[in-house]
């Protein structure tokens, strides 16, 4: 009975907000977007206007994929994990300093409520305008998808989720500075910053993981030319004219400077394996907000389903030309670091997230419960 | 030594809180209040009289306590759910209606659906809010937020109300209006504890008061015990007072300054007046008055707030420890 009251009382509350009718209107205006966009063998097909396109269209990818994709990327990925979640935050922040505002929280404590149980209870109704929100999206863009893509996913519903569980890790940093500093604008603002530093360390960790990955490349390529280098050398040594000798002579200088390559190039590798290591264990503490939107990307798209590597048919070697000068191959590297962060577990994912939120939890729901008001 | 008689609804003993920063609010409060009393908590600005109510309301944590609520320990939170409070300038969410504050923070209070709409319904009506039940508590003028607030501390039928300046904010109608509220609840069987600065309105309903003086009851009792040390008989007389009144110990003369003379007589019983007024009569004095009078609450007040060795009225706010007063008087 007070669990609803509670939960009831919420909903008017945002209900009254005007934020929260701005917030869902907006959500409606990008899953009407959705449905006017559409893709063909020419390119995109605005309303009723084709734009061809060569790199998106059918032929490389399917219809379902694409519509996907745009809910993934687009829908989950920049407009709720980013734009409405911040007005969210705007929405949300003022939960819990109002709620220990002077006046407002005798009220509540004097009723025969525990005050964990209070506090859990208030916490669940903060993560109820993120739930909403996502919730009406998740339908909308399901029914579109199915409609105009042909793509009956239902997996579009895992977004619920977990979507509300990545605002829940913001949520928990929100509700303990509200707590501590009982001002709006300090928790709203402090929560940005704190979730601008995650994203910091998350964008570090992946671009060191991509100079890693960049770096093996090199190490690869490198290990290819001077294993063919030594092949060549082999057929010359036999050869005893002159010409091959002059040849077998300059190959032979050329392998020696892969060699000295290759081992600098690999205590280059080392150091960076020990900064990505700092980097991830930073990164294992904190709130895995990004890779928890992705692993919608990860549930929904299988690699296969993406657009194949271009037309590159460069042996790894002759990714090394002769003097010496490394091409990166830039989109095996993309596949190669989806692939890296796909391979970390859900569980790791999820899990060391909501260990993050479980011990913020916890002191928030400290200073709540030994609080004098 | 803690009583557990089961007459005391609020039955407090060695009550303290101390403050991060060394506040010292409270420094071992006794008070016991009985059932169906209106009790009046009395006090000057910092005497702790809020962080006792709100102690029992688990709002604050004491330091230190011993007693009971309604005979269950304080801070037992299901017992909260036969007791009804109005905080000092509570705030209702602003989004709410009159209607729809009163049932949420009844279902809060674990009172059933059916119930809370029609407990909601009457209780408007009683604090005369009935025309305004269904707009927002934001368009409420502080009167009406407090008239909604009465209603809300009774919406879950308590046993024991506690109401933090209840007619704060309230005009003259509607303080008599919850004046009548309050009568009514304790023909009811109900206890009122009633914190307030409004002297002559508690003066008019409470059955026993306490003077929460520094963190400490100074007096506790009914008006008639703190005050019977002041009762007296005044007799005015045309002209000066006679000889004899002036020679007599038991009477003290004051001379008024419109030619009359005023005799002092303590004590409450009409009996010892008779032979005084006898003699007066005998020497053909005009009588032109004669009255009963006894200290109002404000003059007790003032008594209990004033440094009885300085004769200075002592200033508001808890003491920290190094300024702590001596033990209090108890009626």
């Amino acid at each position: 009975m007070q669990t609803v009251a509670i939960f009831l009382d919420a909903y008017r509350e945002l209900n009254a907000r005007k934020l929260f009718w701005i917030t869902m209107i907006l959500s409606g205006v990008v899953v009407v977007s959705f449905a006017l966009i559409g893709i063909n063998e020419q390119g995109l097909r605005l309303i009723m206007w084709d734009v061809p396109v060569p790199f998106l269209n059918t032929t490389v990818m399917s219809e379902e994929t694409f519509y996907k994709t745009l809910f993934v990327e687009f829908g989950i990925g920049f407009w709720l994990a980013w734009l409405a979640t911040i007005l969210a935050l705007v929405s949300t922040a003022s939960i819990f300093p109002e709620f220990i505002s002077s006046g407002s929280i005798d009220l509540v404590l004097s009723k025969p409520i525990g005050r964990l149980r209070l506090f859990l209870t208030k916490y669940a109704t903060g993560l109820l305008f993120v739930a909403l929100q996502v919730a009406i999206f998740s339908v909308a863009s399901f029914l579109v998808l199915g409609l105009k893509g042909g793509a009956w996913e239902p997996g579009v519903l895992l977004a619920v989720p977990l979507v509300v569980v990545f605002f829940s890790y913001l949520f928990s940093i929100c509700a303990l500075l509200g707590l501590a500093t009982r001002s709006t604008i300090a928790a709203l603002l402090l929560t940005l910053l704190i979730w601008f530093l995650i994203f910091s360390v998350h964008a570090t960790e992946s671009g060191i993981l991509a100079f890693k990955l960049l770096t093996e490349q090199k190490v690869t390529a490198l290990e290819s030319r001077i294993s063919s280098y030594e092949g060549t050398l082999q057929g010359l040594d036999k050869d005893a004219n002159d010409q091959s000798q002059r040849r077998a002579a300059s190959i032979r200088h050329r392998l020696e400077d892969r060699r000295s390559e290759v081992t600098n190039t690999k205590a280059t590798l080392r150091k960076i394996e020990i900064a990505h290591r700092v980097a991830l264990g930073v990164k294992t503490i904190l709130p895995k907000t990004t890779e928890t939107i992705a692993l919608l990307e990860r549930w929904l798209i299988d690699l296969a389903e993406l657009p194949a590597p271009g037309n590159n048919n460069d042996s790894t070697f002759e990714r090394l030309a002769e003097s010496g000068a490394f091409t990166p191959d830039p989109e095996q590297l993309q596949l190669d670091a989806v692939e890296a962060i796909r391979g970390r577990s859900v569980g790791w994912v999820l899990g060391t997230s909501l260990a993050f939120e479980a011990v913020l939890l916890a002191l928030a729901c400290g200073l709540f419960c030994r609080r004098d008001y | 030594m803690a009583t557990t008689n089961g007459e005391y609804v609020i039955d407090l003993h060695h009550v303290e809180k101390v403050y991060r920063g060394k506040v010292h609010a409270l420094r071992g409060v006794e008070m016991q209040v009985h059932r169906g009393e209106i009790f009046g908590l009395l006090g000057p600005n910092g005497a702790g009289k809020s962080t006792l109510v709100k102690i029992m309301m688990t709002v604050v944590r004491p330091t230190r306590i011993s007693g009971t609520l309604l005979g269950r320990p304080v801070g037992h939170k299901p017992t909260l759910r036969r007791v009804g409070y109005l905080p000092e300038d509570h705030r209702f969410p602003r989004y709410l209606t009159g209607r729809q504050a009163l049932e949420f923070y009844a279902a809060l209070a674990k009172v059933d659906r059916r119930t809370r709409k029609r407990r909601a319904a009457e209780l408007l009506t009683t604090v005369g809010m009935s025309d305004w039940a269904d707009k927002k508590v934001s368009t409420y003028s502080k009167g009406m937020m407090q008239r909604v607030g009465l209603a809300q501390a009774l919406v879950n039928d308590p046993q024991l109300v506690l109401l933090d300046e209840p007619t704060d904010g309230v005009d003259p109608v509607g303080r008599r209006e919850i004046r009548d509220v309050l009568v009514e609840l304790r023909r009811r069987g109900t206890t009122i504890f009633l914190n307030s600065h409004l002297l002559s309105e508690l003066e008019m309903v409470c059955d026993r008061v306490a003077i929460l003086v520094q963190g400490k009851v100074v007096m506790q009792g009914t008006i008639d015990d703190l005050t019977a040390q002041s009762r007296r008989y005044e007799i005015t007389i045309q002209g000066a007072a006679p000889d004899w009144a002036q020679g007599d110990p038991s009477i003290r003369v004051e001379v008024l300054s419109d030619g009359q003379s005023k005799l002092i007589v303590q004590g409450s019983e009409p009996g010892p007046m008779q032979p005084i007024l006898d003699r007066l009569r005998g020497e053909r004095r005009i009588i032109c008055a004669m009255e009963p009078v006894r200290e109002t609450l404000e003059d007790l007040f003032m008594r209990a707030v004033t440094d009885p060795e300085t004769g200075q009225v002592l200033q508001p706010g808890a003491r920290t420890n190094a300024g702590a007063r001596g033990p209090g008087k108890e009626a």
